[in-house]
């Protein structure tokens, strides 16, 4: 790991969990839409440093566009809370649990292997060998993201499309819209 | 401590994401920031994920085109799954506020409560 690259894995995660804060406290509800589809782009970003280029590209469409969409056609037909002052107040009971859970989780750091070690489980695992080294030559596809999203996991991408297909129609009951079922 | 900074950084961020989600969806008591706790809670958890797979100095799961050790694609896939289901879920999570909305006249739980008590 290079300086640079740690450069600016710490400035862009320091962004992202600044951004995750401002979601988070921010009274307008638009302003806290706005800093959730900006912290979408910024964990985007995150994942191109990580060599996820994929994931990257679902999360800055996905993510960062249609969530952001679905959330400002919410408050188009409900209410937007104006605000008297700029920040929420912090209640501290939720507070003292979600930091308790940081605490506990973050005693179980030191036991991940560092990140990019080339001898971690994952890396050496032998599904992670095996699709690297037979995606190609089994089934033409460069991307080995894709080959085993759409070949050797094609029936659990199937399953992905139904629960979206069950989710559009969900929307459509809950919304009052069976017309268009 | 100081030292797992520079090797464990993402691992620190995704589990700070993840509070910052918990913490949102308990105390917020807007229903629209509840969902976008809920966000952030489903992102902390990728973000974890997706840095196990890398590894140093690696190259994009795409075979053929770059010199390097290649990073693993198996938590990319399961990501990508997972990124796609989080959005389903928020879709049906909004569908039902906007209908909360139209039932109690307000995003507030604690609004929405006191009416289910008059009632």
């Amino acid at each position: 790991m290079t300086d640079v690259q740690l450069t600016l894995f710490a400035l862009l995660l320091a962004f992202v969990i600044f951004a995750a804060l401002a979601a988070a406290f921010l009274r307008d509800i638009l302003s806290a839409i706005i800093a959730f589809a900006g912290f979408s782009f910024g964990i985007a970003l995150v994942y191109v440093l990580l060599r996820a280029p994929d994931v990257a590209l679902t999360e800055a469409a996905v993510g960062a566009g249609v969530t952001t969409v679905l959330f400002l056609l919410t408050i188009v037909r409900t209410v937007r809370p104006g605000g008297d002052r700029l920040f929420e107040r912090i209640k501290w009971g939720p507070a003292a649990v979600a930091t308790a859970l940081v605490g506990v989780l973050l005693t179980t750091v030191r036991s991940l292997p560092r990140i990019g070690d080339p001898n971690s489980a994952v890396a050496t695992s032998e599904v992670t060998r095996y699709y690297l080294e037979n995606a190609y030559p089994q089934t033409d596809v460069e991307n080995v993201v894709t080959a085993v999203l759409a070949a050797y996991r094609g029936f659990d991408t199937l399953g992905e499309a139904a629960v979206v297909l069950a989710a559009g129609i969900a929307v459509l009951v809950v919304l009052r819209k069976e017309v268009y079922v | 401590m100081i030292d797992l900074l520079t090797t464990h950084y993402n691992y620190i961020a995704s589990i700070l994401l993840v509070g910052i989600g918990l913490y949102v969806v308990m105390g917020s008591p807007n229903l629209v920031r509840k969902v976008i706790g809920m966000n952030i809670f489903q992102v902390g958890i990728f973000l974890f994920f997706v840095t196990t797979g890398y590894v140093d100095g690696g190259v994009p799961p795409i075979v053929g085109h770059s010199e390097g050790p290649i990073v693993s694609p198996l938590p990319h896939v399961l990501i990508l799954t997972a990124i796609v289901v989080g959005v389903s879920l928020t879709a049906v999570a909004l569908a039902l506020i906007v209908r909360i909305y139209n039932g109690y006249g307000s995003l507030d739980e604690d609004v929405i409560k006191e009416v289910q008590v008059d009632d």
